[in-house]
């Protein structure tokens, strides 16, 4: 097979910070190699400097030489030829990657105009044949759409037809799937799969999710730290990885976690928490035209009369995609939005915005930078609460920050800092100690781990896994990721468009999913096993 | 569809808007010191005299039936009577509105290239040797006052080089243009930093931007990229901008007309403040204020068009 992409020693400095060192790497015709490796392993950065894409901050050595041609040495006119021509690239987030104010369809037919030099009719017939080819349903129409009208998947197919439409002998796709759902993805996935075997197209995939590498390269690749710790054929790593951190990475993944057995719920009748009914609307935008008219549009309904319990002492997993409203239901308990309709009971009662209830039900929230104020330091951060219910005064405040801070395992010496000189899991560590400084008796987690790389999940994953044991704490565990879920909770409700598909023991609901939508879910998570077997 | 929509839901914003204004500028002479009747009538007036005026005017009248009674009078465009010129107001603004507009509208073909280019020229390299030295300029321009700045260009350009005249507004299209040179430079030259400073941000925030890199990663070259993506992505801020202003120099190109002697609406402003000529004060009032409504709306409306996600 001819050799398509061959880099040799690439380094890439910012300053005087090393992002890429020394990475030598290459592509066949035809091949799909995967690079997996954590945020800030240099994963991205590299496959930028492939096209010499990174900003003008950055410095880099080495050579890429690509089909024969130096990119390094190229001019910049050369190199203007070969991208979008040659060499096609798709992004994590297709939202902020296409250009808001220029419809679909001439976006796609951009490049095709620029190094083909077809006319616009031409290119733009050739615009929404890509289109078509992407799976984009009535695409002559769609092409008239802007990028707002587009959802996730689409708008990361239009990328793609955009990026294939001079038809590329490379596509470097990188995080294509990352900001879309677990079942957008698998299809996203399988339009790249096709183009490979279709069209001979050569693919580089970043990834830090090292099922969606492994399911779809031939040779992987694992970084970390700028360097490449581990490359080889995708069998032998997954099999037989050498390097300890390819090692970690494979014991993190949520499949093979079998370390955190949910512990037995403890059999009482009635259940802690109990959801009977509830619904929440959120009203649409209303104009003034449609008040005249009286045509009023239908109010959002995020929760349509989702009824579920929680027994004391059990771990619930809420799952769903975007939109289902899994995180309005957790946002519903903890009052932080008005249901329209139904009850929430907890520990018999009705729940209230009063301090006893605030104060037993706790909630920790997906973005681990956000949820903290960045001018309090971590010490404060854990305080608030504790002074807020006034549990403690004085010195004991400091005790209880320190044992707090030991519960969650993070380093005293952290407590001095700030949010932002902290890494997400650390961040998301404090936010677990700020919901355990009231000693909650039900803690609400909404996609706490889904921000973190894989290795912080599952330490992150292990710490929740100790604290409910040791304090018996009642779980509302809310995610995306389904064998996370599976992993971690007894019992799994699967939301879907504000409705509850199905519900059951977590492990049943993985093995034998029995609505249709659960069955696509579980068949888009992507595996390790379906290799390893 | 959506074009039309929006722009039909805008209009309807405007109904309070305008009652707003209605009852601003109504209240606004009920609200003035003294009694209009006596300033019309003089002090020596008879009572008779003043309750037969009064009655004329409709000022006897309960304060909301005053009210829709004037409110139907400007429907039908009348604004009342000017005490001074015994014109009616609406004729006198109109016959003044016609140098200001076009002062305006020359102060936005003055300043919108220029803006463009510096703030180009700024983002290009931020905080490098141009950069700096715009921004330097830009001080200068914002700091020196309109009205000196007016009399040094008219001493210098008018009186000494004899390049321009240095007052009136001509009587072409023509004349017009070399009559109000003069003033609406001393305008953009404060106008062009403000907008360019806001451009130059928008452009720097949109140089690093997702879809710029996809641009170059598909083999865009620069002067694609800017004109293409970088610029329409970057405008809109300062077109509000430029909107704000324009209707802020309608409303106040008072020194650089007394300057300049230029028959505009601000030298009437002036003329009918000095004078108490609350008929003409009240109408100017309204004027401004419909003509601030009317150029938002309009910025509004272009702005739908250029951005498909604003919604009005």
């Amino acid at each position: 097979m001819a050799r398509l992409l061959e880099v040799k020693d690439l380094t890439v400095r910012f300053g005087v910070t090393t992002a890429v060192r020394n990475v030598s790497l290459h592509l066949d015709q035809g091949e799909v190699l995967g690079i997996v490796g954590e945020s800030g392993s240099g994963k991205s950065v590299t496959c930028r400097a492939f096209m010499r894409l990174l900003p003008s901050s950055a410095t880099a050595t080495g050579e890429v030489m690509f089909d024969g041609q130096s990119i390094s040495a190229m001019s910049a006119k050369d190199l203007r030829r070969i991208r979008g021509r040659d060499i096609g690239m798709i992004f994590q987030n297709p939202a902020s990657h296409l250009d808001p104010l220029l419809r679909i369809g001439a976006q796609i037919a951009e490049p095709i105009r620029r190094h083909l030099a077809t006319g616009q009719a031409a290119a733009h017939a050739q615009a929404v044949d890509l289109l078509r080819q992407v799976g984009i349903a009535d695409p002559a129409q769609r092409a008239q759409a802007y990028p707002h009208e587009f959802s996730g998947g689409m708008k990361q197919r239009a990328m793609i037809a955009t990026a294939i439409g001079c038809g590329p002998k490379l596509l470097i796709a990188d995080e294509p799937t990352t900001a879309l759902d677990v079942t957008v993805q698998a299809r996203i996935l399988d339009l790249l799969r096709q183009l490979n075997q279709n069209k001979g197209l050569s693919i580089v995939l970043i990834s830090h999710d090292l099922g969606v590498i492994a399911q779809n390269c031939s040779r992987i690749i694992v970084m970390r730290q700028g360097e490449i710790v581990e490359q080889g054929p995708t069998r032998e790593i997954i099999e037989a990885p050498k390097h300890p951190y390819t090692r970690l990475l494979l014991e993190s993944q949520p499949s093979r976690n079998k370390a955190s057995n949910p512990p037995a719920s403890s059999g009482t009748t009635q259940p802690l928490l109990a959801v009977k009914d509830l619904t929440v609307t959120f009203p649409k935008r209303r104009d003034l035209v449609s008040r005249f008219t009286g045509k009023d549009a239908e109010p959002f309904r995020a929760l349509d009369r989702v009824s579920l319990t929680v027994e004391a002492g059990e771990t619930v997993g809420i799952v769903g995609e975007s939109g289902s409203g899994k995180s309005t239901l957790a946002r519903a308990i903890v009052r932080l939005v008005a249901p329209s309709a139904g009850e929430i009971v907890f520990d018999g009662k009705p729940a209230s915005a009063d301090g006893a209830f605030r104060r037993a039900v706790q909630m920790v929230f997906q973005n681990p930078y956000d949820s903290l104020n960045p001018r309090l330091k971590v010490k404060e951060a854990i305080a608030e609460p504790i002074r807020r219910h006034r549990l403690a005064d004085g010195a004991e405040i400091a005790r209880r920050v320190d044992d707090l801070a030991d519960k969650v395992e993070l380093p005293s010496a952290l407590l001095e800092r700030y949010p932002s000189q902290l890494s997400g899991g650390q961040c998301q560590r404090v936010g677990l100690a700020r919901a355990l400084a009231v000693e909650p008796r039900f803690l609400i987690a909404d996609e706490i781990t889904s921000a973190l790389d894989v290795t912080t999940q599952a330490q992150i994953l292990k710490l929740l896994d100790r604290l409910r044991r040791e304090r018996g704490l009642t779980m509302l565990y809310v995610s995306h990721d389904l064998s996370v879920v599976s992993t971690f909770c007894q019992r799994v409700y699967v939301f879907k468009a504000g409705r509850i598909v199905e519900e059951g023991p977590a492990a049943k609901v993985m093995r034998e999913p029995a609505d249709a939508y659960t069955r696509e879910l579980v068949r888009s998570i992507p595996r390790l096993d379906a290799i390893e077997a | 569809m959506s074009h039309l929509r929006s722009i039909l839901n805008r209009l309807l914003q405007l109904i309070p808007v305008l009652i707003g204004i209605s009852v601003i500028s109504f209240l606004l002479l009920r609200l003035a010191p003294g009694d209009p009747v006596r300033l019309l009538v003089g002090d020596r007036a008879s009572p008779e005299t003043i309750a037969a005026v009064r009655q004329q005017y409709g000022l006897d009248l309960p304060l909301p039936l005053q009210f829709l009674r004037y409110v139907s009078n400007v429907l039908q465009g009348d604004l009342g009577l000017s005490l001074r010129f015994q014109r009616p107001v609406a004729e006198l603004i109109g016959q003044f509105m016609g140098p200001t507009l076009f002062l305006a509208g020359y102060v936005v073909v003055l300043t919108v290239p220029p803006t463009l280019l510096l703030a180009v020229a700024a983002a290009k390299r931020p905080g490098g040797f141009i950069d700096q030295l715009i921004r330097f300029l830009g001080i200068m321009g914002l700091s020196i006052p309109v009205f000196w700045l007016g009399i040094m260009m008219a001493r210098f350009f008018g009186a000494e080089l004899g390049w321009f005249p240095v007052s009136g507004y001509g009587q072409t299209f023509t004349a017009h243009l070399h009559h109000l040179f003069l003033p609406a430079v001393s305008i953009s030259i404060w106008l062009i930093p403000v907008l360019t400073q806001s451009l130059r941000q928008a452009l720097i925030e949109r140089s690093a931007a997702d879809f710029i890199t996809a641009a170059r990663a598909q083999g865009a070259s620069e002067r694609e990229i800017f004109w293409r993506h970088m610029l329409p992505n970057a405008i809109l801020p300062t077109f509000n901008l430029l909107g704000v202003m324009v209707a802020l120099i309608i409303g106040s190109t008072v020194i650089v007309e007394s300057v300049y002697a230029v028959p505009g609406l601000g030298r009437l402003l002036i003329a009918a403040l000095m004078g108490r000529d609350y008929y003409v004060v009240q109408g100017l009032t309204l004027v401004f204020a419909l003509v601030t409504v009317a150029i938002t709306l309009i910025i509004d409306i272009i702005s739908t068009f250029i951005d498909p996600r604003v919604e009005l």
